[in-house]
């Protein structure tokens, strides 16, 4: 007989940490650590190394070249390595122009309005799923997965899209592909495995499954949540193959991933013109540069974003419940 | 954790309409998610007919000419789609052994990093070439490696023959591995993260003063700790063996030949539906779908083997 | 600064991106439906369907066409705007209708009822509302209109992706068919439209009956040459006059890469040099028998020289990668001297990008050999136009009249005041005079820029680059020199409606792939000789027999 006060440890629990071990250590070595070996040390210190050489090599080449001018590009022949002349014109042709300032509002509100309603479908679908010996949940389940290996085709999601109105409407970027069956399946992974204990405990005191999720299982599993939200959050900012599809004329409704890729077929796409330089200043910024500001602007938001993520991979806190 | 009933031991034999009512509310939670892939899934899905006619996208699915199964004997007899399911499979392996344990050495690996700055900032580094198109990565690595790149310019400079990196269709399969590390393995320890962070650290703290050192306690303490989300993702990426990757494999099937590139997925697209060829390219994904689904109903079974619960229990 | 005043090069070149489909014949693929229209244009039946020609005498160029053989004329070169432009129609075209239009679109969208489009309504005296989509996509974008038979009132279909979007079945169901408004004099009604060489209105005929509205027509139409950095070969004596013969060109290999300094001499040539061997584009009648350009000795002799170039040490790496889409950068940054390219290249933007690298920046391009230098040389034309525009079936009799109307207003010859209203805007608002040469603004090169009034219907094309008088020079001088090696191939714009099995033989993708490979250096000749025999047997074959029953025997060569 278990107290909802009490949390139980078991060798593959995977309840969270009490809130005591983790309070005030920020940096430093928890006492109960060895000091690491010098030959530890080095290996981990290389490896790291290797690892942001890696990536913030190409991230330099990158900014540099989307700071460069048409001339620089040309001469270095496609990306710029060594800065050689440096001009801020590929973010002031793209930031000044009202309609990407329009198109980021339109990308806002979709990714908001997006993630809230994958989220809501998600949580309590991956909920549902979770309790062994529920009725149906293999068949739903069942069901699900088929889904993410058989697929109708193009031309008959988008018969069945248009079919239902959804032609130039917003709920044609949101709705076809608001479930993603990967994120339920990990979710459905991380609430099956919350401590039965503790919403034995939750049943105990007269809870139903609504209020077990809400109360008990959502606060234990605030990291996974983040990451999905994330997930989700990531895939509408990006999108834009719908907008192709179901809006491709009409400009006021675009989201900024489409405008922006738009600015970055400039000229891409006509042989000939390739890095001529095109728009209000003539010959003065070159796609690739333009290409360039874009993967740039496209990864400002997930630096701020991430951030708030990162920080429930550290506490993931059990609130209210303390050891026994 | 069990649900055996209370005085006897043995599974619980409820009647049907207890259950239901019993867990009405949990099949409530499902039904948006069921109702949105219903309609934009399973209703499309009659155009899988088309793998069975010779399709005209004008006419539509109900007008079209049948087939039978015409499309899936040609598909059958052509080599090149033996050819693609054979790079599949094989990237696929190659892939799966070289590329999985990675994220999930590299989630312990910033897991013990003790500077909670300088692990942060290492997470937020990491994950961004995910973003990058394949396009842009492939550019990248041809600027780095390619045969007038920057490897290669340095090693002409001092008079080194020029290495064959990224044009070489014998070691194509280490390359793609590689680029695949490169783009996607810091994204990939996100959900490991995520993992490492629901496990009790009092745990380390008990063992610990029990005397098992760090090897012991990543052995006993956090891969079991991981190892149910291991068990998924591995399941899940043996299920989608035969996707392997399209836009990576398009970009540089010239630069590679083919023969060494091609995938069902780029295959599917060449021979199908760049050349409107419709019903063909929807047989080759008919095909895959099936495999795709045995092999992950294969898969699951293996884990349940393993004593797993994989995608869901027994 | 100015803007391309001869936009139909980027067309061109556009179209040489998707190969040799510049100069094949125009194909569509019906699939297994049962709405098939009739599978080739007959020349009688066409002929009578055909528009008179009446050329306009609007403006004289300063540097004339010149003739070459049957149909071939090299395009007029323009070295300064009209001060005063002309009017061509008097009063407004419309009559107050709404319409919309789609056109894809290489470039940023301007916004919605911006003051261009406003100016351009008020100017036509419709409401049109147009509607541009991503080029790139736009392949993708219009099946899916098609297929929920949305089209709007009038669509630009380029014609490489002609058995993509299936034109020859919708031309029979969802476009309108023009015969009872164009042919024969009936055009007089629309003298701009008049003053289009017939070759563009083949080029939109399905079945005997006119459907399309052609843009950028031209008589000097091949898909591309091979160019070179003028100004760096000079600089070390070697004109184009010295190039003569393939193995000219080879020599040039070793005098121009220097590896270590990140210079190679080659780019791709393939493409726009293999017919110097006397092989066909595709097709050709050999004693009466059809044959295709795989079937030919020539081809393999071509295929075997460019195996021996890859393999040389002188192609740029990255070109041996595959990777095309630097291929123009590498050319200004002079990392590749010489390299093919589409004819769409040669043009002003393509200028201020090389001078914007190098100051001395010239392309220039080799004239048209044969590889053994003896004999004549001899290159393919393509069809008259890419671009095609198309009317609703669903329109009636008067919109139609009035859409063909502000057709003919779009159409006006450059120079005149309607060209002007077109390319550039209102004066004063969208451009400026400056010295003589009109120059956007900032609101013209936010909304005028954009080609999407053009691609509904415009003038044949011309050759003018304001800013860049040399390329007009350069250009018009090559074109001149070279306006006899132009003839028409077997099929010269001939519409053509294959079943799917057919369009998939002649696309021959699995025989192209090991063609580059090949070029690239990966495969031995032998290589494609076997993909050669595989393909015969597996569809070439019965399509040749096709060919020569359905299209060869029953309506010529097109000639």
């Amino acid at each position: 007989m278990t107290n909802a006060l009490t949390v139980e440890r078991a060798p593959t629990a995977t309840a969270a940490p009490g809130a005591a071990a983790r309070r005030g250590r920020r940096t430093g070595r928890p006492p109960w650590e060895e000091p690491p070996t010098p030959v530890g040390q080095a290996a981990k210190g290389l490896t790291l190394a290797g690892m942001l050489a890696v990536i913030l090599v190409p991230l330099w080449i990158i900014v540099v070249t989307s700071l460069s001018s048409p001339g620089a590009v040309n001469r270095a022949g496609g990306l710029v390595i060594w800065p050689d002349g440096l001009t801020f014109e590929a973010y002031r042709e793209m930031l000044g122009d009202s309609t990407v300032r329009t198109a980021l509002l339109v990308s806002l509100g979709i990714t908001l309005i997006g993630t809230a309603v994958s989220m809501a479908v998600s949580v309590l679908c991956a909920y549902g799923l979770s309790r062994p010996r529920s009725l149906g949940h293999r068949f739903i389940l069942v069901l699900l997965i088929i889904t993410m290996f058989v697929n109708g085709g193009l031309i008959p999601t988008f018969l069945v899209v248009t079919g239902l109105g959804g032609y130039d409407q917003w709920w044609a970027l949101v709705l076809p592909g608001a479930v993603s069956v990967f994120n339920i399946l990990v979710l459905r992974s991380f609430y099956s495995s919350t401590s039965a204990d503790l919403i034995d405990a939750a049943r105990m005191d007269g809870a139903g499954d609504w209020r077990t999720l809400w109360s008990v299982v959502l606060p234990t599993s605030r990291a996974v949540t983040a990451v999905i939200a994330l997930f989700y959050a990531v895939g509408y900012w990006n999108s834009f193959f719908n907008v192709m599809l179901y809006m491709p004329t009409d400009s006021p409704k675009w989201p900024l991933q489409y405008v922006l890729y738009i600015y970055v077929n400039r000229g891409n796409g006509m042989p000939g013109s390739v890095n001529a330089g095109f728009g209000s200043t003539h010959a003065q910024t070159a796609p690739l540069s333009l290409q360039m500001a874009v993967v740039v602007l496209t990864l400002v938001p997930l630096l701020v974003v991430y951030p708030f993520v990162q920080k429930h991979f550290r506490t993931g806190v059990l609130t209210g419940a303390i050891k026994g | 954790m069990s649900t055996t009933h209370p005085s006897t031991g043995r599974p619980s034999r409820l009647s049907w309409l207890v259950r239901l009512r019993r867990d009405r509310s949990l099949l409530l939670m499902a039904v948006p998610a069921v109702v949105l892939l219903v309609v934009f899934n399973y209703v499309p899905l009659f155009g899988l007919l088309t793998a069975f006619q010779d399709y005209d996208p004008l006419v539509g699915v109900w007008h079209s000419d049948w087939a039978g199964l015409e499309q899936f004997r040609q598909l059958l007899g052509d080599p090149l789609f033996w050819e693609s399911t054979v790079n599949t499979l094989y990237l696929s392996f190659v892939q799966l052994v070289l590329f999985f344990p990675i994220p999930v050495a590299l989630a312990l690996l910033l897991n013990s990093v003790l500077s909670q700055r300088l692990r942060n900032f290492i997470q937020s580094v990491v994950y961004l070439p995910h973003f990058f198109s394949w396009v842009l990565a492939i550019t990248v690595f041809q600027q780095m490696l390619g045969g007038a790149g920057v490897l290669n310019q340095f090693l002409r400079t001092h008079d080194i023959g020029a290495w064959d990196i990224m044009t070489n269709p014998h070691t194509f399969a280490l390359l793609v591995t590689s680029q695949a590390i490169w783009k996607e393995a810091g994204w990939s320890i996100i959900v490991f993260l995520a993992a490492l962070a629901a496990i009790n650290t009092d745990l380390y703290e008990a063992a610990a003063a029990d005397g098992a050192g760090r090897w012991r306690r990543l052995w006993h303490i956090t891969l079991p700790g991981l190892r149910g989300v291991i068990v998924l993702m591995l399941v899940l990426r043996l299920g989608n063996a035969l996707s392997v990757g399209f836009e990576q494999f398009l970009v540089q099937r010239d630069a590679v030949g083919h023969d060494a590139a091609d995938v069902l997925d780029t295959f599917s697209f060449y021979y199908g539906i760049a050349t409107g060829n419709y019903s063909y390219g929807a047989a080759a994904g008919l095909f895959k779908s099936i495999i795709s689904l045995l092999l992950i109903w294969g898969a699951n079974k293996l884990a349940h083997a393993f004593g797993e619960d994989g995608l869901y229990r027994r | 600064m100015g803007i391309e005043l001869n936009r139909r090069h980027f067309l061109s070149a556009a179209v040489s991106v998707a190969g040799v489909a510049a100069a094949a014949p125009l194909l569509s693929a019906c699939g297994g439906g049962t709405s098939q229209t009739s599978g080739v244009n007959t020349e009688s039946g066409l002929k009578a369907a055909l528009p008179a020609y009446v050329p306009s005498t609007n403006l004289k160029p300063d540097i004339p066409s010149v003739a070459g053989g049957p149909d071939v004329l090299t395009d007029p070169g323009f070295l300064t705007y009209p001060a005063n432009p002309v009017a061509t129609v008097s009063g407004v075209p419309g009559r107050g209708g709404s319409y919309t239009a789609v056109t894809p679109l290489w470039g940023t969208v301007p916004t919605a009822g911006n003051s261009f489009y406003q100016a351009m309504s008020k100017a036509l005296g419709v409401n049109l509302t147009v509607k541009p989509a991503d080029g790139n996509n736009y392949n993708t974008i219009v099946p899916t209109m098609t297929a929920a038979k949305q089209l709007p009132d009038w669509i630009n279909l380029p014609t490489w992706w002609n058995s993509n979007f299936n034109v020859g079945e919708l031309a029979g169901t969802q476009l309108a068919d023009l015969t009872p408004y164009l042919s024969g004099d009936k055009i007089k009604k629309y003298p701009n439209l008049a003053a289009i060489p017939t070759g563009g209105w083949r080029v939109g005929a399905w079945g005997d009956k006119i459907y399309g509205i052609p843009s950028f027509s031209s008589s000097f139409v091949i898909a591309g040459g091979t160019f070179f950095r003028r100004d760096i070969l000079e600089s070390k004596g070697i004109t184009a006059n010295q190039v003569r013969s393939a193995d000219d060109l080879m020599s040039l290999g070793k005098e121009l890469t220097d590896a270590k300094g990140g210079v190679w001499a080659f780019g791709d040539l393939w493409t726009y040099l293999y017919t110097a061997w006397g092989a066909p584009l595709k097709w050709r009648v050999d004693n009466g028998k059809l044959v295709h350009a795989y079937e030919t000795p020539e081809y393999l002799e071509a295929l075997d020289w460019h195996y021996r170039l890859a393999t040389s040490g002188y192609v740029h790496p990255d070109t041996l990668a595959g990777d095309n889409a630097n291929g123009t950068t590498r050319f200004y940054a002079g990392k590749e001297l010489i390299q093919g390219g589409g004819m769409g290249t040669w043009v002003l933007s393509d200028y201020q990008s090389g001078v914007a690298a190098n100051p001395n920046f010239r392309r220039g391009a080799f004239d048209v050999i044969t590889a053994d230098g003896k004999g004549t040389p001899r290159v393919d034309m393509g069809a008259s136009t890419s671009m095609i525009s198309y009317l609703n079936k669903n329109l009636k009799p008067e919109q139609v009249e009035e859409l063909l109307a502000v057709a003919n207003y779009l159409a006006a010859p450059y120079g005149s005041a309607e060209y002007t209203m077109v390319n550039f805007g209102v004066e004063g608002v969208h451009y400026t005079r400056q010295n003589g040469v009109p120059t956007f603004t900032d609101e013209g090169k936010k909304n005028v820029q954009a080609q999407t009034y053009p691609f509904l219907a415009s003038p044949p094309a011309v050759i003018s680059n304001p800013g860049g008088d040399v390329v007009t020079r350069d250009y018009t001088a090559w074109q001149a020199a070279n306006v006899k090696a132009l003839a028409k191939p077997v099929f010269w714009n001939m519409n053509i409606s294959m079943p799917q099995w057919a369009s998939t033989a002649l696309a021959a993708q699995p025989v192209e792939d090991t063609i580059k490979d090949c070029y690239h250096g990966k495969k031995k000749v032998a290589d494609v000789r076997a993909a050669i025999a595989s393909w015969k047997s597996s569809g070439g074959d019965r399509l040749t027999q096709w060919m020569t029953d359905n299209v060869l025997n029953k309506y010529g060569t097109g000639q």
